[in-house]
């Protein structure tokens, strides 16, 4: 395979030219615009596939049969049940009838229900609301009431219904009498990094190393008899390891343990936890408490290092307040703008309108260097030399910036940077006006921080002999403590080792009891959100398995005695309902939260505490740890649908790639070739991992983006062995970023399964971007600020078939707002969970067969045409555009897909005999073609997770977006029963529902007052491909950008200044 | 002219297009429904049929009842169903006492309570209300008759409450009828014991 040299000096021209002239991308506002760095330079590789995929549909290799290696991979992945009611023979199957004997008095067969629940994540709390088909959750939809979720639900959230389904989950509690456990297989654990194959499969079929089943009421008897025996040293030698929560009945069982244990541990530890940022906070403050932010108020916002629109812990309520914030009806409508400064290239970093490719070490000095522009004194530590060279106009521009936005401005600091940047930035914000308006702090109570520091002192006091019993509740910190704590070799030290988790996983394995946890829709709990609203965790379903709650276990250690967790919570609830009682309480659980429980605002005098800040050593390459937008810190790795959701980004699927920007490396002599990637070997405190790389643009220079979640070994069938253990190169003193970072090319390359090439619409002008200012005073002619075509005159426009019959309501539609838009894939999960999408396998995705209805593309942008080391990023949504002249129906031989009187353009599954004639007829590549019969050997737990209201596909069969038939059919007909037309906000599809920025519309566009006819009114307002005359229903309203007028592109910064003296 | 092969080639064809029809002769006869056979029809195409999914009422092997459907958690409140009107949904006011019918009588509930009525209580309690239904003819099973004083005498939560929950050899009803429609079955009840005379 031919490859490509990322040589900046003699760049390729894009050679590239479209037939039509009129469609080049340098026709967009004279920008240029990409998929992946091969599609810019135009690979060979990609020109061939480019050419094969014209020829035959698909991409290259799509229709070729699996080996037999792949074909056993995607069977694993699968589950290899095959005890499925499969068909004997060829007879019908029998189906059987099993209903309630005595049923529950609201519940009618086939009619879903919703209830209201909350998921923990670390020390944040959403509220959801979760469908529930014949009393088995379904669908994970967000709680419009609560503050953190808003209505929405990220791709974690929604794909936990999966988990819960997770076949792979532990049923009955297990125990090796051994006790402590085998350091070889804690070992195991963390060894092994960087063979994405391995034989870990067959290692954990045979159960966590040893251990026997038991039973709850033997872990009871153990728990008595040990508390019995700690009581006399008052809990010396006991420790309790948890994950960050903010439960109030955990803090509550906690400071009990402390009551009967005084000289206990308890100890947080959280992987990808807020423990800086409320460590700053209290710095700064001087109490407990977490920032609330109101993006919805502000006017010019800067990030330092904080991907607020994504990972950060609030990403879905900020989501909400910065698009309503960025939402442009006309020309004299303001905007919000926001200046990011990063190390890696995030979402927020994609939304940016100034972004600042700064390493993460710089980030404070950047920090300190806008704050004192600001007035703000500097802290100890501040080094004005070790700004990144150019950076010091931009930085008198963004505090000028931000001084005129006074209230409106907003500073907020990411979770990876040291707790003294998160004091500036309050420091900031309270300098400027916002605090109060902008951002508001709020007292924090019951809230475990998780701190790293925390775990490395446990562990020292392991290592020292002083704990002989570790309860580990929730979490796998074998896996994700940092590499050099090594406790999965401590743990060998410890006497009685507990964990409870959802599966059998590393930590298990160096645990004499293992006892499986019930999730969080199978359990009753508290949570607190981040401006302390007090909200319940309310099970969806009895343990499916065998499972208990982390507080249940808890009290059955502090009070030795098995007490139920609603009782448990009842318990703590009681005093907070007061008079109200089991009405209150009733409508608690109806609401999903407690009204009016906000946390008290904290009143900040004068300045703030600001600690010194802490110089991060500048030699060698600065290693920067990421969360996956997949696995987030690995505890999803076993969920199929997050692993093969494409990363915003990186458009990866299935892995974990080392990132580096170009410039990089070109430096270190890597190079990227469609679907392989060059090995490297990387050095951090005398650890070594090889992994494979991946050049991102956008990156800072010579800062090397590890992705945290990856190559777990006891994950289950899906997530074991897939990517690499990065977190094996974390040192507890530096979880986030540090310098010191060797990296050298290794020898070989290693596939990588990347979506970016799939689905090619030739380049042609599809996304469309303007400047505010340009959108403004081009208004009157806007096909010259948009690009050269606008929709086609109808006057002109031929229809072959007549025009369509608007006669009857409603007529569906759909527009997205690319300004709204963050790329966040939200809307693929959503889409995957209500339309029964199939996982097909990284060796399938490879080979351009994923099934997701709907993609979101990433495009790059730049004005030159070299490899750009700082490009603009635009993301498009792109399910079915449902053209009214189809022309996919043109060719069906057998009318499978065909029009319904309201506008959708339907698949008639069981019409369908496989031709892919309407795939290949298709311009905007949507339509999903079944190559094999994925589903076919679904494990019975995962089929609960269907939604019963649509098809599971077979193979052989078209599938694409139905705009959520299935919603719109139980609409109509509800309307129709009400006797009544279907009312706009009846219907929502799935994408729509779940999205955080409220970038898609979907209703009735023959309803003048719709709110999809109002954004299809808007002069942004186009649709993909006009000049193909497909009338499509979808369409886009173009993106803006709002751009300081002063900020000089001339003078852009170099990422790797402060780096050294490469160039 | 194009070769079409010789006599055996076409002798050939013959057989095969021969053996073809009597297949799918076979294959038509095997799927006709209605023969007698008490194994299932022969089922060629899966056609999709039966997806690795749940539908209402499904069996599962999963669960120790066989059942897919399962019964919500105890203490749990889905959205819609606070009920915060207790008289409504369960005959009996905050204090625990007994209620009056809190839906107004009208001709389309007397409809409604008569046909729910018919559905539900005529096989046992009969179409008059006498307590002999096909039950009485059947079993000679005596059930309550409701044109006794002492039924005319309980309140309209009393009822409600029998309804829902059942009594003695009665099951309770509360899965099959929703609540308004047993208020509407008391008051088409009420309308039976004032025709009787009661």
């Amino acid at each position: 395979m031919s490859s490509l040299d990322l040589d900046r000096s003699a760049p390729h021209p894009p050679s590239r030219e479209d037939e039509d002239s009129a469609a080049t991308p340098r026709d967009t506002g004279g920008r240029l615009y990409w998929r992946s760095l091969d599609r810019l330079l135009d690979s060979p590789a990609v020109q061939e596939q480019l050419a094969r995929e014209a020829a035959s549909e698909f991409p290259a290799g799509a229709s070729d049969a699996p080996d037999q290696v792949s074909r056993r991979t995607m069977l694993g992945i699968m589950g290899a049940s095959f005890a499925m009611a499969g068909l004997p023979g060829c007879r019908r199957p029998v189906e059987t009838i099993v209903p309630f004997v005595e049923g529950p008095e609201t519940m009618v067969p086939g009619v879903p229900r919703r209830y209201a629940t909350t998921m923990p994540l670390g020390s944040n709390a959403y509220g959801l609301v979760v469908e529930s088909q014949d009393g088995r959750p379904t669908k994970i939809e967000g709680n419009e009431q609560h503050p953190s979720s808003q209505g929405a639900a990220s791709t974690w959230m929604q794909a936990s219904v999966l988990g819960l389904y997770d076949p792979d989950r532990s049923g009955t509690p297990r125990h090796r009498a051994s006790g402590g456990a085998e350091s070889e297989s804690a070992g195991e654990a963390e060894g092994g990094h960087g063979e994405a194959e391995g034989g870990h499969g067959e290692e954990r079929a045979a159960g966590g190393g040893g251990a026997e089943p038991s039973t709850w009421e033997d872990f009871l008897a153990f728990v008595q008899e040990l508390g019995t025996e700690l009581d006399a040293t008052e809990g010396a030698g006991l420790a309790l390891l948890t994950t960050a929560h903010s439960s109030p009945t955990q803090a509550r069982l906690e400071a009990e343990m402390a009551v009967r244990w005084p000289r206990s541990r308890r100890v947080a530890y959280e992987s990808l936890g807020d423990a800086n940022l409320f460590r700053g906070c209290e710095a700064a403050v001087g109490s407990p408490c977490r920032p609330v932010y109101h993006f919805e108020k502000a006017r010019v916002v800067l990030s330092l290092d904080a991907d607020f629109l994504n990972h950060d812990g609030e990403s879905l309520a900020n989501t909400r307040g910065f698009a309503r914030g960025r939402r442009v009806e006309g020309p004299s409508d303001e905007m919000n703008r926001l200046y990011v400064a990063e190390g890696s290239l995030s979402l927020t970093g994609a939304a940016a309108d100034h972004r600042l490719r700064v390493p993460s070490r710089q980030i404070a000095g950047l920090a300190a260097a806008v704050a004192s522009q600001l007035g703000v004194s500097t802290p100890a530590g501040f080094d004005a030399a070790d700004l990144p060279s150019g950076a010091g106009s931009k930085i008198a521009l963004i505090a000028e910036d931000l001084r005129s936005a006074g209230a409106g401005a907003l500073v907020v600091a990411g979770r990876q940077q040291p707790p003294a940047v998160h004091a500036l930035a309050l420091e900031m914000n309270r300098v400027l006006g916002s605090l109060g308006s902008t951002v508001t702090l709020h007292e924090m109570s019951d809230t475990a921080y998780g701190d790293a520091g925390d775990l490395a002192e446990l562990v020292g006091e392991i290592r020292g002999g002083e704990i002989s019993t570790l309860v580990i509740l929730g979490g796998n910190p074998v896996y994700s403590a940092p590499g050099d704590l090594e406790l999965g070799s401590a743990l060998g030290q410890v006497e009685n080792v507990v964990h409870l988790g959802l599966g059998i996983d590393e930590t298990s394995s160096a645990a004499g009891w293992q006892l499986p946890e019930a999730h969080f829709l199978e359990a009753w709990g508290d949570a607190r959100s981040a401006d302390g609203t007090l909200s319940v965790v309310q099970p969806l379903i009895a343990p499916l398995l065998d499972g208990r709650s982390a507080i249940e276990v808890l009290a059955m250690l502090v009070r030795g005695a098995e007490v139920s967790g609603h009782d448990l919570v009842e318990e703590t609830w009681a005093p907070v309902l007061g008079e109200g009682g089991d009405k209150a309480w009733r409508r608690v659980l109806h609401d999903g939260l407690m009204a009016d429980s906000k946390a008290p605002e904290v009143a900040v005098g004068g300045a703030l505490q600001i600690p010194a800040l802490e110089g991060v050593s500048a030699e060698g390459f600065e290693i920067c740890f990421l969360p996956s937008s997949a696995t987030y810190d690995g505890r999803f790795a076993n969920n199929a649908w997050l692993q093969e959701l494409p990363d915003s980004i990186t458009k990866l699927t299935w892995d974990n790639a080392v990132l580096v920007s170009p410039a990089t490396a070109v430096e270190l002599g890597l190079r990227s070739r469609s679907g392989q990637g060059d090995r490297v070997r990387l050095t951090y405190r005398e650890k070594t991992l090889e992994a494979v790389a991946f050049a991102l643009p956008g990156l800072a220079d010579r800062t090397i983006g590890l992705v945290l979640g990856y190559g777990r070994s006891a994950a289950g069938r899906v997530g074991t062995g897939v990517g690499f253990d990065v977190g094996a190169l974390r040192s507890s003193a530096a979880p986030y970023f540090d310098g010191g970072l060797q990296v050298e090319k290794a020898a070989g390359t290693y596939p990588l399964s990347q979506t970016q090439e799939h689905w090619e619409m030739e380049g042609r002008p599809i996304v469309r971007e303007a400047t505010l200012a340009e959108y403004r005073s081009g208004h009157d002619d806007l096909d010259r600020v948009f690009g050269t075509f606008r929709n086609l005159d109808p006057e002109k426009s031929h229809q072959p078939f007549g025009d369509f019959d608007y006669s009857e309501s409603p007529q569906w539609g759909m527009a997205i707002d690319l300004n709204a838009c963050t790329g966040c894939s939200a809307c693929i999960v959503a889409c995957q969970s209500e339309n029964n999408i199939p996982i097909v396998g990284k060796e399938q995705v490879a080979r351009g067969r994923e099934m997701h209805w709907l993609r979101v593309d990433r495009y790059f942008s730049s004005v030159d045409s070299e490899v750009p080391d700082d490009p603009e990023v635009v993301f498009q949504p792109v399910p079915c555009m449902h053209c009214e002249n189809a022309p996919c129906e043109q060719v069906c031989p057998v009318a499978a897909t065909v029009h319904d009187r309201h506008g959708i353009n339907a698949m008639v599954y069981n019409r369908c005999i496989g031709t892919r004639y309407c795939s290949n007829n298709c311009p905007y590549k949507v339509r999903r073609f079944n190559f094999f019969n994925y589903t076919k050997d679904t494990p019975e737990l995962v089929k609960m997770a269907m939604n019963p209201d649509v098809t599971v596909r077979s193979r052989g069969v078209m599938e694409k977006c139905t705009f959520c038939l299935q919603r719109t059919s139980e609409a109509r007909i509800a309307a129709k029963k009400e006797g009544r037309a279907v009312a706009d906000g009846d219907v929502k599809t799935a994408c729509q529902q779940t999205c955080p920025a409220d970038a898609i519309a979907f209703g009735d566009i023959r309803d003048e007052s719709s709110e999809v006819t109002r954004w299809k009114k808007q002069d942004r307002d186009y649709v993909l491909l006009a000049e193909l005359n497909n009338r499509p229903r979808t369409s886009y309203l173009a993106k803006l950008r709002n751009p300081h007028p002063r900020w000089s592109p001339e003078s852009a910064m170099d990422g790797g200044a402060g780096g050294g003296d490469h160039a | 002219m194009p070769d079409r092969g010789g006599p055996r080639e076409m002798l050939e064809i013959k057989i095969l297009k021969g053996l073809a029809l009597a297949t799918l002769l076979l294959v038509a006869i095997g799927c006709t429904r209605g023969s007698t056979s008490s194994r299932p029809p022969i089922h060629p195409n899966p056609n999709m049929d039966l997806q690795p999914k749940y539908r209402a009422q499904a069996a599962s092997e999963f669960f120790y009842d066989g059942a897919s459907m399962r019964p919500p958690v105890e203490g749990t409140v889905a959205r819609g169903e606070l009920f915060e009107d207790v008289a409504f949904h369960t005959g009996r006011n905050e204090a625990g006492a007994y209620v009056a019918s809190p839906i107004p009588t009208d001709a389309e509930l007397l409809l409604r309570g008569k046909q729910r009525y018919d559905i539900y209580c005529l096989p046992c309690h009969g179409d008059t209300g006498d307590g002999r239904g096909v039950l009485y003819e059947r079993a000679q099973i005596q059930s309550g008759n409701l044109q006794e004083a002492r039924f005319h005498e309980m309140p309209d939560g009393q009822i409600f409450d029998t309804i829902t929950n059942g009594l003695g050899l009665m099951s309770g009803y509360k899965y099959p009828i929703p609540p308004r429609d047993r208020w509407a079955i008391i008051a088409y009840v009420r309308e039976l014991q004032k025709e009787a005379g009661v």
